[in-house]
């Protein structure tokens, strides 16, 4: 198109320049007002009144015993997504992959859990999770073990309630793009191990895995930054109780700006999620980065 | 859910039990939908959905045309722009988006919802939308320059029908997050008239009140046109949902 004349050709900045401006406005500009508002004394209640207090709010996080057990039940809560939604998905996209009869539909009805709204999945989770009817609580009495309380109330099991929920929501996409990944990995190779007497466990570690390591890495990455900012289903489940067992960042911060009505406590704790997931995808690019170099 | 919906109370708090009686059917949903305003609630959200799925649409095609086709400077940036979008929580940014909102006076209504649904959804739609133009052979387009088309003509009339399919599931993606988005309805819109039926039901959970077998009926309502939708193009979802993941 500019091959005659060596200017910049601006077409492409015209056709990002609408997009660009929508997301400054409706993402950019807030995201520079909270950074501003977690250096701030401001309340909920006189929003334009902020008192600049430097880090102050960072520095009462830090040495809060309460933020450092969100900081950990963050933790937990994301990493156990990643390890068991991806195993899911990975287990489920290695039998989906196996011929069988009613495959495809099978593989209609994975995905389902994915396309259920958060909301609806909550009601459902709280009849789960109910002390008295709910089949956790079956399952523990006809173990012997004591079920006095739903798991959504109980300190010990809210957390794990909560995994059990998540993933079940979330590992449909971790098992729909790892199976097309599978059916990219070519099947002479699998079908050339096996004439040389490979089993199937060789053939998943040997040929299936180091094809299918670049989009695990990146579903983590995703499943990471995806879990870091989940809000609706915890809160609408347990609003981060009982005693914070499941308070992760992002309910804290809603807690802060809604409970407490310290706005400049919740942007500061927001800063730090937002710190936390930016630091894991720049480890990742870098992992990336020298896999890459390594490879070529 | 749909079992317990069927149930009437007595029988579901007598123990688990899976087999509704079928002469239930009827009453219940009749009484659900004369106690819950179910039906102001499904149209508030499929507002929000449609209009959050048209507008990120229309702002997602050509970006992902521009950074599909063309190098530029800036292009590095632009893609990893749209990636730390993906890291805000929605949490996060009520607060900010009060005041501008209050500014702009989008408050408590779902114009004002669908703008901000629609911002949360443009950067996947962008990123699903560039993977498929990747894949359009840029010969195509040749002729039609030749032709005299003009360069958005060519994006219009060339590249979007050959893109159909992962456009559809571009469209279930954003339609899913303004139906199912709960956060941003619940916090900047007030009146109940306008209330979606997220936020509806949302106030059911944990709630023992309403009897419970009204409230999985309103859910069956509420979560069956979402997986319908989804189960009718779910070939197209998946890949879509695969090709922006697997090669970006």
């Amino acid at each position: 198109m500019n091959s005659s004349r060596p200017s910049i050709n601006w077409l492409p900045y015209i056709f990002l320049a609408p997009a660009g401006l929508y997301l400054l406005v409706f993402q950019g500009i807030p995201l520079v007002q909270e950074m501003y508002l977690s250096l701030t004394s401001t309340s909920l209640l006189t929003p334009r009144n902020n008192t600049f207090v430097g880090f102050d709010n960072y520095v009462a996080l830090f040495r809060s015993q309460r933020f450092l057990g969100t900081v950990w039940v963050t933790f937990v809560y994301t990493v156990s997504c990643v390890v068991l939604a991806i195993g899911l998905g990975f287990v489920t996209a290695l039998l989906l992959d196996a011929p069988f009869k009613g495959r495809a539909i099978a593989r209609t009805i994975v995905t389902i859990p994915w396309a259920a709204p958060p909301v609806a999945v909550a009601i459902i989770a709280t009849w789960i999770f109910n002390a008295q009817y709910g089949i956790f609580n079956h399952a523990q009495r006809a173990l012997g073990i004591p079920a006095y309380e739903g798991w959504l109330d109980s300190p010990q099991y809210a957390l794990p309630a909560i995994l059990i929920i998540t993933v079940w929501q979330i590992f449909p996409f971790s098992s729909v793009v790892l199976l097309a990944a599978l059916q990219g990995v070519p099947k002479e190779l699998r079908e050339a191990a096996q004439i040389d007497g490979a089993n199937a466990w060789h053939i998943l570690m040997a040929v299936v895995w180091p094809a299918l390591r670049p989009t695990v890495v990146l579903l983590a990455l995703f499943v990471t930054i995806w879990s870091l900012r989940r809000f609706d289903l915890i809160w609408l489940l347990t609003q981060g109780g009982p005693i914070g067992s499941t308070n992760t960042l992002v309910i804290d911060l809603y807690q802060r700006a809604f409970v407490s009505r310290d706005l400049g406590a919740a942007a500061a704790v927001g800063m730090v999620g937002l710190a936390v997931a930016l630091l894991i995808t720049l480890l990742y690019i870098r992992a990336s980065y020298r896999t890459d170099r390594t490879e070529h | 859910m749909f079992v317990t919906s069927l149930t009437p109370s007595e029988a579901l708090f007598a123990g688990p039990s899976f087999l509704p009686r079928l002469a239930e059917f009827g009453t219940t949903y009749v009484e659900a939908l004369s106690t819950i305003p179910i039906v102001t609630w499904l149209l508030n959200s499929l507002i929000v959905a449609v209009g959050t799925t048209v507008l990120s649409i229309a702002i997602s095609l050509y970006p992902a045309y521009a950074l599909s086709r063309f190098r530029f400077r800036g292009k590095g940036i632009a893609g990893l722009a749209l990636f730390a979008t993906q890291m805000l929580p929605e949490a996060m940014l009520v607060v900010p988006l009060y005041a501008i909102f209050g500014q702009f006076k989008l408050l408590n209504s779902l114009t004002g919802l669908i703008f901000v649904n629609a911002a949360f959804s443009v950067p996947v739609i962008i990123w699903i939308l560039k993977g498929a133009i990747d894949s359009v052979p840029v010969e195509i387009e040749e002729a039609a320059r030749v032709d005299g088309c003009s360069p958005p003509g060519i994006v219009l009339r060339i590249v979007l029908p050959l893109v159909a399919p992962t456009l559809a599931a571009a469209s279930v993606i954003a339609f899913f997050h303004g139906w199912n988005e709960y956060v941003f309805a619940q916090t900047l819109v007030s009146s109940e008239s306008l209330r979606t039926a997220s936020v509806g039901l949302a106030g059911f959970v944990g709630e023992l009140s309403t009897p419970i077998h009204s409230v999985m009926a309103v859910s069956v309502i509420y979560t069956t046109p979402a997986i319908l939708f989804y189960l009718f193009v779910q070939r197209f979802v998946v890949a879509g949902m695969t090709a922006g993941s697997v090669k970006g």
